[in-house]
Parts: structure tokens; sequence; C-alpha cells
């Protein structure tokens, strides 16, 4: 015992274990009989000791038990000894087993007692330990741990289960139980509890490798491959080269691919097998000996060659290239298909008993034998391919798989039939087998057997994909109407994407006029993927890009399709060669291309194969080519044809035939070709439209006949509408006179229609246009009334016009503005048109369906623009407006050349040009403004540039310049009396007195040119002098001026106001009761003329009333004018005078006129809160202080 | 699969209400429905009383595209007149304003990681990338031009770019033009990789599938939704149903779902194994112009939610189980 102390001392090592040992000892020594401090110096001994100590450690714990039998841990310790040091088996038992009889929650002895059984090889003792033990506690976790995994071996599963819950409860940190729960849980099929225990193991370790497999196992089984293959994937991480990891990753993703298959994503399917072929190759690597390895390798490469698809690139014109690619793309094929059978024979090498590893063998050999295209020899020899599924039938004769299988792979009639009908004795339910038979009597022409067949196989499984087929094919030779028989093809396409179901879907929809589905898209993609070597899938490929106007995509379809018939297939017939060739020609046609579309019809004719649509491609290109002469001789042989045709296409024929005629030769021999044409060639609708578009250009009316009897083919009420529109059109051209479009007519025809079809858009919309376009009248606020503005669908249907554009462009062009928005000005039209913000969100509304819309673009900018104008060009909306019109600069169709796109652009200069002036940017102002003069418009639009740059001069006092555009002005004219208010505006405003008189000369001669200018100029121009005298105090003259504004013109609430307000000024001057009675008079007219209520009006009514003493009149005048402004705006003044008026009426009057509602204080009060800078509010103020 | 209706506010906007996006949850507040509309305001709601939390202005014309930052705490919106403003949701505080030139902007999407916004560039047949950190532009991604007879034939008008995705992994890029085709980007390199083919009028809308980062949904004018193998350029799926032009889609979050918004004013939930509608939610009044999955997330294990808005002004909450 010293000894040790000292050794320990030596070591360096604290001071308290000698402390301690001699202390234990000394109480031994102390007190001989007590266990406890014999088991103390044991446990110290035993704890601190070296080997030799162990046996006088075992000592004390000896003579402890002996004076303490009921202390377990003496008897562990005891056991330990005799087990590890003085290996004595069996007292090491005996001690271990007191222990935990004694203590049954001690898991070390326990641990320790089943170790021993079990090395001992006891295990039936261990699991009745372990039984008694947890029988004893349900504390004693060791027991039942150790009971759950002897369970899990003995493979007693629900009892396992139960054992490993409850010592879970125990240890719930052991990944080793949640693993053997989730064991035990898998075998007892309980799949998402086995899920969940496995995942709470990976969460306590990370690595556990057996938990991710099983569930990734599980996860296959379930079918969520997904989550499988993630399981797997984590599971070769940790250990790559776990051979049931790798085994659950191929398979998984073999499961995955073939999901994919059936949804198409063959691209996707062979990425992820070429995935798993690795991996399953590397497995093979490790455990060669494996047969389902390699038949899992076979069942990858077979699944890869059947979905590995062909990838279309951009090979342009070069043919070689497009070969070699078909060619690779065979070769991985084939090669996948050979290394599958490679793979399938060493499975059969390692596995002969397995029978349907022959069959596999066999389907492979099938499939290359058909790749190959060797299926012509001998009829009596077996092939190999049938030679061993007739293997897989010796193993197991009656699997109806083989059978199925033997019927499929054979090729003797005979032999299939009796195959097929040989696995239905065996499976009466065998759906396959039904569509097989289906397929083989559909083939031998016994239709009514096979569609009984294939009735029988839908309706035992209508998830195979066959019989829809085979019903499809059916039902299109047996019925007219292809629907039908579309909708079964479309369900096999969808169940089962191989390109024969494909080609088929697209061609009944092009019977069926499906063509433009994506459904069918898709699946012709598809089907050019699997099947690139037959000319077919192109043509049909190249149709459906027709259907959905992507000519070029087209051309280059129809392009690879003959590629693939000179490259690959030799024995495609002449006609459907043809096909594609007219396919072609048509499509090059549509882009544009029509040299190399009148190539295509040449060769064709040379080998005269051209039929009817050929010759009419053939024509068009011809007439596109400028050959006008080869064109008519080639409508003149479409058109000794005609009369054999059917209907529909002699409509076509016929209607194309006029049409070129009409382009080529001109109107008149037009007019005599169809005078000359049977009256039956003009019975359908089609031809009624061409005829009466001829007759609308025809000033002579000879088609009046034909015209008349062709309009009852019109059905519809859509043709109807649109015939009128025609007629309409033509009433424009037929009542124009100088110039000018018969408007009138026009609109009076397409308001009788629109009282018979009041649902017709496209008729309100034509009516709001002509309307719009009709210079002459007001009719602005009517043409925005009368048509409505609608979304979606509608907008495709187009007309001439479409609604948002009459909208936008009617807000623009009403002068009239302020109606929504009273804040800013206050409106006399009295129209009283509903425009403004409405308008602008509408557009709004449009441009956010149709970004690209540069039309919508365009009238929300001049729509903006109005609004900036109407809130005197606020800085946010000049931003805005800014920001748009550069967005609009950088559109392609500004950089076009007719004349709408340069009238546009021009008008987009101006409001830039306007909103730069608005800022204060002169120079950009006047760039803009440059830049739109030097577009090649007529005079009178240029006109406004060089106004506009005559205000920017102005604006930056450049007199010279200012000078200089004037006269320009001058020179261009314009018939717009507004541009005239603006010179003569100008001309007075910066006394351009030489000038000013040329601009009385000028206006004096435009005005006789134009009567419109005439009537609406003077009153306006007496307008502007009155307000230039009024400016400078002359105000005898302005009243003159005004007074005979007010006599020339129309009733104007402004114009009456000023020379109201005129007399007014004159009146207090002159102390002339003669002006003030004119005064009241304008103001009166004013008052009731106006729709809306002109503020200032009624206050300067009520003034002079008061004056002349009604007071009456001021008081109510007062009042009218309280409401005549919006709350929020009305002037301190106003405020004031209702203080006056709240003064008067104090007096026994009623209580709810509005002047009452507060005290005069109040009203003063309020009117000095609006306006503090006015010392007479104050005073007054002060003296109302005063009194109350 | 189904919907169940749960909340509709009338008249949530003054106007046409034109996008809508879910901003994820944050550890502070759960996740809040972000909507742009044509009366030039954004608004944030609460789930899924949708409650109004706040109004956010200062768009002068109608907003037209909405998108959250994964982390929560950012959001864009965007007006037709192309600025974007980037704003802090809790505070409302303005982070960058974007202005795009004389482009347009249109879709925008967030990438996963949260570092680049994607913005589909209009009539500049591009994607422009903005990087989150300093918010300058990253990256134009732009569409090639086709080889043709007459490269000035209004290609670039037609290859104007409407939507835009990212792939749930962030490496992939798709964007969808007026002429209806898909183009794919590598977003590491950069590059332009393959078109997907048809659709044959403008595609409005695209998501990638939450769980699978090859699949794409795509809505198109033509009125169908198709489902795409975007690695594969292989059409894999179409699904009709619609009658009018489909504007928006939007994969549920366990990728078994997608759901589309349209112009015949409905809002359908499609069954992706069975490619069928499985039903149709008919209590919008117009055009239906954004529907949006509640991203997972946001403290307890909580049920689906799907947001639709109108132009009928309204919002609609529905359950999704």
């Amino acid at each position: 015992m010293e000894e040790v102390a000292v050794e320990k001392e030596h070591e360096g090592e604290s001071e308290t274990p000698r402390v301690s040992a001699r202390q234990l000892q000394e109480a031994v020594d102390a007190h001989p009989d007590d266990p406890s401090s014999h088991f103390k110096l044991g446990i110290f001994m035993w704890e601190n000791g070296g080997s030799h100590d162990k046996g006088a450690a075992a000592d004390h714990f000896l003579k402890s038990a002996k004076l303490d039998p009921g202390n377990a841990a003496a008897f562990k310790y005891l056991g330990h000894y005799y087990a590890t040091f003085s290996v004595d088996i069996e007292r090491a038992l005996k001690c271990y087993q007191r222990a935990v009889s004694l203590d049954v929650d001690d898991f070390h002895s326990g641990e320790a007692l089943c170790d021993l059984l079990h090395h001992q090889g006891k295990e039936s003792l261990e699991v009745a330990v372990c039984r008694e033990a947890s029988s004893k506690s349900p504390r004693a976790f060791w027991a039942f741990r150790r009971l759950g995994y002897l369970q899990v071996y003995q493979k007693k599963w629900t009892e396992a289960v139960l054992s490993l819950q409850h010592a879970i409860r125990g240890y719930p940190h052991c990944a080793d139980l949640w693993e053997a729960l989730g064991l035990a849980y898998q075998r007892l099929g309980r799949f998402t509890a086995a899920i969940k225990s496995y995942a709470r193991a990976i969460e306590i370790e990370g690595d556990r490798i057996l938990a991710r497999v099983e569930s990734g196992n599980i996860f296959l089984m379930l079918g969520l491959l997904k989550k499988g293959v993630e399981h797997f994937r984590q599971a070769l991480e940790i250990s790559p080269k776990s051979i049931t990891a790798q085994f659950g990753l191929s398979s998984g993703l073999l499961g995955l691919a073939k999901e994919y298959i059936n949804r198409g994503a063959f691209k996707w399917a062979s990425f992820l097998l070429e995935e798993a072929s690795k991996v399953a190759r590397g497995s093979t690597h490790l455990a060669a000996n494996s047969s389902c390895i390699w038949k899992l390798l076979g069942d990858i490469q077979h699944t890869y060659a059947k979905c590995y698809p062909w990838m279309e690139e951009d090979w342009g014109q070069c043919s070689e290239s497009f070969r070699t690619s078909i060619l690779s793309w065979k070769q991985t094929r084939s090669l996948a298909l050979f290394s599958a059978k490679c793979s399938y024979q060493q499975a059969l090498h390692l596995a002969p008993w397995e029978a349907n590893i022959y069959t596999d063998i066999a389907i492979t050999l099938d499939i290359i034998s058909s790749l190959n295209d060797d299926s012509g020899f001998g009829f009596n020899s077996w092939q190999i391919s049938e030679k061993m599924t007739l293997g897989a039938l010796m193993l197991e004769g009656d699997n109806h798989e083989f059978w199925v299988a033997m019927g499929c792979i054979s090729n003797h009639d005979a032999l299939k039939q009796h195959a097929f009908i040989r696995a239905l004795q065996l499976d009466g339910s065998l759906a396959g087998a039904w569509a097989y038979l289906g397929k083989l009597y559909w083939n031998r022409s016994e239709k009514q057997l096979a569609r009984q067949a294939f009735d029988y196989a839908r309706s035992i499984d209508p998830s195979l994909a066959l019989p829809w087929a085979g019903m499809s094919a059916d039902l299109n030779i047996r019925e007219s109407s292809s629907d039908e028989a579309f909708e079964s093809c479309l369900r096999a396409a969808q169940i089962l994407p191989v390109a024969e179901f494909q080609i088929g879907l697209a061609k009944l929809s092009l019977h069926a006029g499906h063509l433009s589905s994506p459904q069918v898209f898709g699946a012709i993609r598809q089907a050019v993927q699997l099947a690139p070597c037959y000319p077919e899938s192109y043509n049909l490929n190249g149709l459906a890009f027709e259907a959905q106007l992507d000519y070029q995509s087209a051309v280059a379809a129809y392009r690879l399709a003959h590629l693939t018939i000179s490259h690959f297939s030799d024995r495609v017939p002449r006609s459907h060669v043809r096909d594609i060739s007219i396919n072609l020609a048509r499509s090059l046609c549509m882009v544009g291309n029509f040299f190399e579309a009148l190539q295509e019809c040449e060769n064709l004719s040379k080998e005269g194969m051209l039929d009817i649509e050929g010759l009419q491609v053939y024509a068009f290109s011809l007439w596109k080519l400028g050959k006008n002469d080869e064109a008519l001789s080639i409508v003149r042989t479409l058109a000794s044809g005609i009369s054999a045709m059917e209907s529909t296409r002699m409509a076509a024929s016929v209607g194309f035939i006029c049409r070129l005629l009409c382009s080529i030769s001109g109107l008149d021999s037009t007019i005599n070709s169809i005078m000359k044409m049977p009256a039956n060639f003009f019975q359908s609708s089609k031809m009624s439209f061409v005829v009466a578009a001829v007759h609308a250009l025809d000033s002579c009316e000879r088609l009046e006949s034909i015209v008349l009897s062709s309009r009852s083919c019109l059905q519809s009420h859509e043709e109807i509408t649109r015939m009128h529109i025609l007629i309409t059109l033509s009433k424009l051209i037929k009542y124009q006179t100088n110039n000018c479009l018969g408007f009138l007519n026009g609109v009076m025809h397409l308001r009788k229609a629109l009282h018979a079809y009041p649902n017709s858009n496209l008729i309100r919309n034509l009516l709001g246009y002509l309307l719009l376009s009709n210079e002459e009248g007001d009719d602005n606020h009517i043409a925005t009334r009368c048509c409505n503005m609608f979304y979606g669908l509608d907008q495709q249907n187009k007309g001439l016009k479409s609604a948002y554009e009459i909208h936008g462009a009617g807000a623009v062009a009403c002068y009239t503005i302020g109606t929504s928005h009273p804040r800013f000005s206050f409106p006399t039209c009295s129209y009283q048109c509903q425009n403004g913000i409405g308008t602008i969100r509408q557009l709004q509304k449009c441009l956010r369906q149709e970004p690209w819309n540069c039309d919508v673009q365009y009238l929300l900018i001049l729509n903006i623009l109005q609004k900036a104008r109407e809130e005197r060009f606020p800085c946010h909306l000049r931003a805005t407006i800014e920001r748009l019109i550069l967005v609009a600069f950088s559109n392609e169709p500004y950089f076009e050349k007719d004349t709408s796109h340069r009238y546009k652009k021009f008008q987009l200069l101006l409001c830039a040009s306007e909103i730069s002036l608005q800022g204060g940017g002169q120079i950009k102002c006047i760039n803009y403004a440059k830049a739109a003069s030097s577009i090649s418009l007529p005079e009178m639009y240029l006109f406004y540039a060089h106004l506009l740059l005559c205000r920017a001069y102005a604006a930056e006092n450049d007199s010279n310049n200012l000078r200089k555009e004037f006269i320009k002005c001058l020179d261009l004219k314009t018939d717009n009396y507004l541009g005239w208010v603006c010179l003569k505006s100008i001309a007075s405003g910066y006394e351009l007195h030489d000038e000013s008189n040329i601009l009385e000369l000028s206006f004096k001669k435009c005005s006789l040119e134009s009567k419109n200018l005439q009537h609406m100029v003077i009153p306006l121009s007496s307008l502007v002098d009155g307000l230039i005298s009024f400016r400078s105090q002359d105000f005898m003259a302005a009243e003159k001026y005004f007074a005979q504004a007010c006599s020339l013109g129309h009733d104007d609430g402004c114009l009456l106001l000023c020379h109201g307000v005129t007399c007014m000024e004159l009146a207090k001057q002159l102390c002339s009761s003669h002006f003030l009675r004119l005064a009241v008079s304008s103001l009166l007219k004013a008052q009731v003329i106006s729709v809306v209520p002109i503020p200032i009006v009624s206050i300067i009514l009520a003034q002079v009333e008061g004056s002349l003493g009604l007071k009456e009149n001021w008081e109510s005048g007062l009042r009218f004018e309280w409401f005549s402004w919006p709350p929020d705006m009305r002037p301190a003044e106003l405020l004031f005078q209702m203080h006056l008026l709240a003064k008067q009426s104090k007096v026994g009057s009623d209580q709810l006129r509005v002047e009452l509602c507060q005290s005069p204080l109040r009203w003063v009060l309020r009117a000095i809160h609006v306006n503090p800078s006015c010392m007479r509010y104050w005073k007054v103020v002060q003296s109302l202080w005063n009194e109350g | 699969m189904k919907l169940a209706g749960l909340k509709s506010v009338e008249n949530a906007h003054e106007e046409s209400v034109w996008a809508a996006t879910w901003v994820p949850a944050t550890d502070n507040r759960p996740s809040l429905l972000l909507t742009g509309s044509l009366d030039e305001t954004v608004k944030l709601w609460k789930s899924d009383e949708l409650d109004l939390e706040r109004t956010n202005t200062g768009h002068c014309l109608g907003v037209v595209s909405v998108a959250a930052h994964p982390s929560g705490f950012i959001a864009a919106s965007a007006s037709l007149d192309s600025f974007v403003r980037v704003f802090e949701v809790d505070s409302n505080s303005t982070i960058a304003t974007l202005e795009a030139p004389p482009s347009e902007v249109w879709q925008m999407r967030f990438n996963p990681e949260g570092t680049m916004l994607a913005v589909a560039g209009g009539g500049s047949a591009s994607i422009k990338l903005w990087d989150t950190n300093t918010w300058k532009l990253a990256a134009t991604l732009s569409i090639p031009r086709p080889e043709g007879p007459k490269p000035t034939d209004k290609t670039a008008s037609k290859k104007f770019v409407l939507s835009v995705a990212w792939s749930v992994d962030g490496r992939r890029l798709a964007c969808g033009s007026m002429d209806g085709t898909i183009s794919v980007f590598d977003v590491a390199r950069a590059k332009f990789l393959h078109h997907l083919e048809g659709h044959f009028m403008p595609v409005r809308s695209l998501v990638y599938s939450p769980v699978e980062p090859r699949l794409l949904f795509s809505a198109s004018d033509d009125a169908h939704v198709h489902m795409y193998d975007a690695e594969g350029k292989t059409l894999i799926g179409a699904m009709s149903g619609h009658s009018s032009w489909v504007l928006s889609v939007d994969a549920s979050p366990d990728g078994t779902a997608v759901a589309t918004g349209s112009s015949d004013r409905t809002v359908r939930l499609w069954d992706l194994n069975m490619r069928t509608a499985v039903q149709t939610m008919t209590n919008h009044s117009d055009q239906v112009w954004a529907v949006a999955f509640r991203p997972p997330g946001g403290g307890a294990v909580r049920s689906g939610r799907l947001a639709s808005v109108s132009d009928d002004k309204s919002i609609s909450l529905y359950d999704y189980s």
C-alpha cells in the first residue's frame, strides 16, 4: 500500500489519493467489521491501483460482501474481478447473478452477466436473465435493451418492438436502439413508424448506414423514389463501397427514370440512367457474382436504350452533321442494348434457374434485331429470342407473363395467338394479353374480334395504353367525326409516350383541328426525339409549328424531313415526299422566302406532282417575285380545275384567284373575270367577302347583283357584322369628296347596323373611330361614349381600331379638361364627357396586359401630358412623362418610315419639348422642337413645332430667333384657331408689332379659305384682344372686344365672365349704372348656361346686385357661390363675405342656411386662417371681438 | 389536395390589384402578404385576417410587380414607369431606388440565397440582375437574337421579356417572352443555354418547382399551363382548362400542385400527377392577376395558404391542404 502511494507521489499526482488511501486503511483497521469501509477501500484500490492491486481489492470486496450480503456493488466488483483477472467464469457468473438479483437496475452487472452468458453461447439463459430483470423492475432499462436486441436477433418483431420502446425510455439518445426499433417496425410492415425511428437514429448519429439504407429501401417500396434515392446517396457518402446502398441507389434511379419516361422527359430519364448505370457497374466490380446486380444493370441499360432521346440542334443547312448526329444516336442505343444483353447473360450465368432472365434476354434480342432491321430471315427457323423465351417457359410453364412475352416476340401469327390464349387461360384477367391479342386481330383485319379484345383489356385495366390506341384506330376508321378517336389516342399517348402513339395522335389532330393544342405539340416533339429517322415525325412537327404560327421553325422541320428521307428511308411513297415539299413551300412563303418556295414548286411541277394547294403556292410565290405573267398562267391552270373540286376547296381557290387577279391585272379585269364565273362559285361566306371587297372599290357598281346574291350565304352574327363594316368602308370610299372620306354616310350606316346588333364591339369601335376622325363636328364625346372598354379575349378579336385607342385618343382630343378633378380647373363645356383620370387608369390596364404595345404607350403619354397640363405641370408628372417618352423613343416602330409612326414620333417630341419648357429647360426644349420640325410631315403639323420654338425663344428672351420662328409659323399656316390665338398672344406679349400686322393679313387670308376657322376664330380673336387690353388697363377697349366676342361666338361662361368683370371695373371707374346693368346681364347669362357652376361668377354677380341695392339677390348669390367651390379650395375672401352674410341674416331666419353654421367671428377667423396677410380681416376680427 | 376560401377583402385597393407575393416570416413576426395595384400603392396585409398592416405610396404609375427577399426583411416594388423601389418591410424605409435604363421592368424575383434580384427587362429582351448588397446592376442576361433572313423584323419586340423565375438551387434562371418562348440561363456563367418551345402566345408567369430543380411551370396567354424539363428542354406536360389568358402560376411548397390565375376570372388548382384541374375557384369577378402560395416556415408547422388578387380590386385568401 505504501509503495503505491509513493509511486503515485513520484508520478506527481495529487495528494488526495494517498491521503484517502491512508484514511481508508485506517478506517478499515479501526473497524474491521464495518463492511462499508472495506468496500470503500476496495473501490479505491480497484479504481486507483494497478493490476496487482486488484487481488487485494477483491479481498476487501469479499470481506465486505460477507459482512453485508446485501451490497450489490461489492458482488459486481467481485464479478468483474473473477471475470477479468482470475478468469473464473463460474464464480463471476454467480457474483453477477447475485449482484443483479440484489440490484436489478444496475446495468453494469446486468450487462456483464449477459456478456458472459453470450460468450458462453447460452442465449436462452441470457434471455431468461433479461426477462426476469425486466419483469422485476421497469427501470431495468439495460434488460429491456438487451432483450430487445435478442428478440430482434430472434426475429420476434412484435415483442422486440415492446422491449425496445421500453428501453428507449431509458436511453433516448441511443442510436442503436432506434435503429433496431426501426428494423422491427419495418419487418412488421409499419413503414411510417420505421421511417421515423430510422430518422431519429440518423438524427442522433449522422453516419448510421443501416438506418439510411433501410429507410431508402422503405421509400422505394412506398414509391417515394426521390426520397429513397436521397437516402442512398447519403449512405454512399458515408460508406462508398456499400453494395446495398449502391444497389438501392441504382434501382431507385431506375424507378425514377421510368417515372420520367412515362411523363415524356426522356432526356431527364437518360441523365438519371447514366448515373444509375455507373453505380450499378461499380457494384458489379465489388460483387461480381451477384446475379441480381447484373440483372439490375441489364434493366438499366435496356431502359436507357429505349428512352435515349435524339436531341435536335441547330445544324443550319448542314446535312452531314445531321446524319452523323442521328447515326451516333443510333449507336448509343445499340451499344446500350448490347451491354444490356451482356449483363443479362452474366446474370443468367450466375443464376441459370431464374426463368425471367431468359425472357429479359429474349426481349433485348428482339429489340436489337428490330433496330438492325434484320427480321427477314426464314420463317421456319426459330429465332434466338424465341428460343430464349422457350427456355423460360421450360422452367416455369405456368407463368402467364412468359406466355405474353412469347406472343410478343414470336413472328408466327399462329404461335402468337396460341401464346396469348395460353396466357389468358392461365389468368383470364390479364389486360396486357387481351390488348396484344386485340392488336394481333387488328393486324389480321378481324376488326370485330379486335374490338372485343380491346374492350376486355380496357375494362380490366383502363390505365393500359394499347387498348386506347386500338380503340382510337378503330374509331378513326368507323366514324367520320374524329374527336373521339383523338381523345382516345391522346389518352394512349399520355399513358405511354411512345413514338407510334404520338405520331398517330398528331395525324388525328390534323383532321380534328387540334394541331395547335400543346398536348399534341408536346407529343410530336417527343416523337421527334424518339423516332428521328422517321420523316413523318418531322412533317407533323412542321405542321404543329405552323399551327402555332412559327413558320421559321416549321421550315426547319420540313427541311429535316427531307434530309431524313434522303439519308435514312428510301421506301417513302412519292405522294408523301410531295406533301412535305408543298408544306415546305407554303412555310417558306410565310417567312417571306419566296425564291426558295418557288424552287420547291418548280421541282414538283417538273415531276408533275403539283396539286391545288401546290399550284396556289406556286402562283403566289411567282407573283411575289414579280413574275406576273407566269403567275397568271398558273392561275389559269388552277381555274381549269376548279369545277372538279369540293365546295370548301373551291371557295378557297376562287378567292385566291380573285385576289391574285386583282393584285396583278387590276380591278377591271378582276371584275370581268368574276362576272364570267358561274354563280355557284360565290355561294359561300368567304367568297361573299371577297366579292364585296372588290365591289367596294368599283365605282361602276358592276357587281351589284353578285354581291347581293352572295350576301345570303352569311349566317352567323359575326359574319354579318363584319359585312356591315365592309359596307361602311365601301361607303366611306364611294361618297368621298375632294380628299375627305364620306364620314357622314359611314356613320349613318353604322348607326343603323348598331341598332340591329347592339352587342357588336366591332361596330361600336369603328363608329367611335369614324366619329373621332371626322374633323368637322364635336363628336369626341360621342365617340368615347359609344364604345366600351373590354379586356382579355375581346382584344384578340381586333377590328380596325380597338376601344382603348378610341378612348385614349378621345380623351386627348377633348379640349375640355378637369371634369373629373375640379381642383385644378372649372370646365365650361356642356358635353361633360367622362375622361381624365379614368382614361389614364384604363390605358395603364391595357399596358399591363400588353406591355409591348407601343400605341397604348403613346396614348398613355399623351393622356398623362393632358393631366399634367391640367395640374400645371407638377414635378412628378413631368418626370414620369420624361421617362415614358425615353422608353417610347427606344421602341423600334419609331425608326420606321411610314407616316403614322412619323407623326407619333413628332407628337412625342413635342411632348418632350413642352415638358422641358415647363421644367425650365429651354435648351432641351429647343432641341426637341427642332428635331420635331425636321421630321418630314405636312406643313400644318410642322406649324406646331415652330410655335413651340417661338415660345421657347420667348422664354429665353431671344427676340431675333423669336421673330424668325414667328415668320416661319406664319408661312406654314394652320387651320386650327388655337394656333392663331397662340400666335396672336405671343405677338402682343412680346411686342412684335411688324409681325402682328402680317399675322392679321395672313389670318384673314386663311379664314377666307376655311369657313370653320372664321366661325371659330373671330370670337376667340376678340377675346384675346380683350384680354390684352384688359391687361394693359384699357377697360373701354376690352369691354368692346369682349362684347364683340360675346355677340359673335357661342355662349361661353368664361367669355361672359370676362365681359362682366370688365363692365364691373368700368362701372367702378365711371360710376355708371349702364355698365352695372351690362355686367348683371352677362353674369346672369354666364350663371345660367354653365352646367358646372363657375366660381367667381356668382360672387361678382352678388356684388353687382348688392350695389344695385338688391340685397336678397346679394344673399342668394353669395350662397350660390359658396357651393360652386370645392370644399378645400374656397378662398379667404369668400369666407370673409360669408361673415357678412351671417351677420345680416342673424335675426329670425331659419337655421338651415349655410352661413349660420357658425358665428361671424368664426367665419372671419377661418378667412384669416386661409389668408393671414390681409389686414382687413384682422381689423374686422378686432371689431367683432369688441362687439362680442 | 384542396382549396377552401378563408377570407376575402373587397376593395382592398382603390383600383385593380396587379401583383402579390408573400414576405417570409422573420423571428419577430409571421409572414405578410404584399400587394401592388394600379392605384399606385403597395399594401402589406397580416394573415389570416387580412388586416391592413401598412400602405406604401410613392409610385407614379400602377405597380406591376412586387418581390420579397427570402430573409423577409426586404421587399421591392416596381411600377409601369420602370422605377423599382427597394424598401425595408418592417419600417418602410427606402433602401434603394433602381432605375432601369430606357427599358421596362416586369416580373421581379429574388434568388433563393437572396444575393440577387432578377428583373424581367421587357423590351430590352434581357434579364437584369441587381446585386442586393450594393444595389448596382450586376449582370444583363440577354436572349440571343435568332438568325433569320430579316434580323430587324420586329424580333426585339417579340422577345419582350415578361416573366422570370429562379430554380430552387439558384443555378438556373428562366424568362418568358411575348412570342411564347422561354429562355433558360446558367446563372454562374451568365450564359444563355436554350429555349423551351410550346407556347405561342406571351408567357406571363413562370415558376420552378420548389422541390425539383429541373421542373418548370409556365403560364401563357394561349390558356395553357405547361410543365417543362428545363434542362432537357422537353415539354413534359400541358394542362388545359382555362378559357382565357393564364396570367399567373405558382407551385405549392410541397411540389405536388400548382395554382393559376386567369383572365377567365377563375383561380384553379392543378394536380400534377393527374395533370388536371382538381378545383376551380370562381369568387373573383374580374381577371386574376396573381396567385401566391405562402412559403413554409415561421415557427410552428402551419397550414398552407394561397392568396389571389384580381382586377376586381379584391384579395382572396384560401386554405390549401
